[in-house]
């Protein structure tokens, strides 16, 4: 068949596609009354699109002109962007994820996430315990000016003073840990990639600065407001921090160690757990930022309310990552 | 041997290969320029406008500028087709490594990975690695295996003028064919004086010169297009 004859018989096709690719998105489908001003119906655009692709490969099999193919080849690559778009966020999908997916995706990385939150609270804890034996040990960690700041930040001779910050109100502060909370567990994911040392250095770095702020708090009496304030929102927070860390370390892995993949293959694997985790690390962030702007910052609660609390989330926190999404019908 | 060229064809579910065209670094860089400012603009406003509301417009400004660093690619990429405002004005756009649209995951993990080829300075790692991966990927790309491509523009199609078909003196090949037709569907992009410059380089073909030449040309494009 010549070009010229090839190109009448197809030409109203071919227009027909263009114009509803062009009309597509306005106005919206849904306040449609019928479909692309009744070109042809949005379902019939799987097929319209495909016969444009078989005159494609004609086109190019026969030698048509380069301008002939080109014209197809761009109505194909326009076809191609709407048939294979991905489908707009679905909220059932969204909690089915943070409900089952999320907490079985941390379990089914349970050896990265062990290594983290080994590293973490066991830098954490050894301070902690190291600082309470020789209290002096708190000098070689920071310096005198942070000593103060902290010190004055939790001093239990100003019971009036909102706790564990020295200015600003409540909602402000709010802002202030969703910006520097979640990019500080955001950067602590990505930062995996290099043979996880970014990861692992964030870990350390976190649990020995936090350690060494609550050691000395309590080597000097000063404890008691410091673990009042940390208790409403440590388990969603240091939880989310160990989880970034673990993710992290899952991506690093994929460089040390792909195993029978290719590094590449391996990468883009992880890279899909990486944002689904990120995606949790996200959630818990923002409900921790919450807590600690608006609950662990009230002064007047009584201990046993706040601890009680502190303790409830870390019992519900650790039953969701433990328990959520088992038994459900299908795997993550 | 591999040739030293950016296209890379995908071969998709219909059976037909798409060609993408990767962008090098030089346009991604002018695209993540213009986002830049743009949200520098953006948070320039939001601070003016938000300094009556005190601590609520504080709160509200750290927000917008966590959104504005980590959300706004990501929104933008896989809501507006790929495309950044910057990168719809560079017209470049982001896909997957098999030519579908980026998604939510895979432009997370790129936008995310963000972090690590910033490093040490200005993008320093992602620009190595754009230098030497063939498709010009930053580890984030690799990692997410999205592509950033240059959208072709569509330049309108013109076919062929129609003129009497005239018979080639010659047989020619498909692909010589193919040549002429090219040429008769450009000649609309072209001066007349260029259309003879080239037409002179085929004084066997059609034994004339000038715009007699040219007439010949477009006949026998005519010819092979199957016109009468």
């Amino acid at each position: 068949m010549k070009q010229d004859v090839f190109q009448a018989r197809h030409e109203a096709e071919w227009t027909a596609l263009e114009r509803w690719l062009d009309l597509r998105a306005r106005p919206p489908a849904k306040q449609r009354t019928h479909d692309a001003e009744g070109l042809f119906g949005d379902l019939d655009f799987p097929a319209a699109y495909r016969r444009v692709c078989q005159h494609l490969a004609l086109a190019q099999r026969r030698g048509y002109s380069v301008l002939l193919i080109d014209r197809l080849q761009d109505l194909v690559h326009r076809g191609h962007l709407v048939l294979y778009r991905p489908h707009p966020p679905r909220w059932h999908a969204a909690i089915q994820f943070f409900a089952a997916d999320f907490p079985r995706l941390v379990r089914r990385h349970w050896r990265s996430m062990g290594v983290a939150a080994l590293l973490f609270f066991g830098s954490f804890v050894g301070v902690v315990v190291a600082l309470q034996v020789r209290p002096e040990l708190a000098h070689s960690l920071f310096e005198p000016a942070e000593l103060a700041k902290f010190e004055a930040m939790y001093d239990p001779a100003q019971p009036e003073a909102k706790l564990g910050r020295e200015s600003g109100s409540d909602v402000k502060m709010f802002g202030y840990y969703i910006l520097n909370n979640v990019s500080i567990g955001f950067r602590t994911i990505a930062a995996g990639f290099f043979a996880c040392i970014g990861s692992v250095y964030v870990l350390l770095f976190n649990g020995l600065f936090l350690g060494g702020i609550a050691g000395h708090l309590t080597a000097i009496g000063y404890g008691g407001p410091f673990w009042r304030f940390v208790a409403g929102h440590s388990a969603p927070e240091l939880l989310a921090i160990v989880i970034s860390g673990g993710a992290g370390l899952q991506l690093g892995m994929a460089m040390l160690a792909p195993g029978r993949r290719s590094r590449g293959r391996a990468f883009v694997e992880a890279g899909v757990d990486m944002a689904k985790l990120a995606l949790g690390v996200f959630a818990m962030l923002v409900f921790a930022a919450f807590v600690e702007a608006f609950w662990s910052s009230i002064g007047w609660m009584p201990d046993p309310v706040k601890f009680s609390v502190g303790g409830l989330l870390w019992l519900l926190i650790g039953l969701w990552l433990w328990r959520g999404g088992r038994g459900a019908a299908h795997a993550a | 041997m591999t040739l030293v060229d950016t296209l890379t064809l995908v071969e998709t579910p219909e059976g037909i290969s798409l060609r993408l065209r990767a962008a090098g670094m030089m346009p991604r860089a002018a695209a993540w320029a213009i986002d830049f400012s743009l949200r520098l603009v953006v948070i320039w406003f939001v601070s003016l406008a938000l300094a009556v509301l005190g601590d609520l417009g504080v709160a509200i400004y750290l927000i917008v500028l966590f959104g504005l660093f980590w959300a706004y690619p990501v929104l933008f990429e896989v809501l507006m087709d790929g495309q950044t405002p910057g990168k719809r004005a560079v017209g470049l756009r982001v896909v997957n490594a098999n030519g579908t649209p980026v998604g939510w995951v895979p432009s997370i993990v790129r936008n995310l990975m963000r972090t690590v080829d910033m490093l040490p300075i200005c993008y320093g790692f992602g620009l190595v690695a754009g230098f030497v991966d063939a498709h010009s990927r930053r580890f984030g790309d690799m990692v997410a295996d999205t592509l950033v491509v240059h959208v072709d523009h569509h330049h309108g199609y013109s076919s062929a003028p129609n003129v009497p078909a005239v018979q080639s003196p010659l047989l020619l090949p498909a692909a010589e064919q193919g040549a002429i037709v090219a040429f008769a569907e450009r000649t609309k992009q072209l001066t007349p004086e260029r259309q003879q410059e080239l037409a002179n380089l085929l004084p066997q073909l059609t034994q004339a010169r000038g715009a007699v030449a040219v007439q010949r040309l477009l006949g026998m494009a005519s010819s092979f297009l199957g016109r009468h």
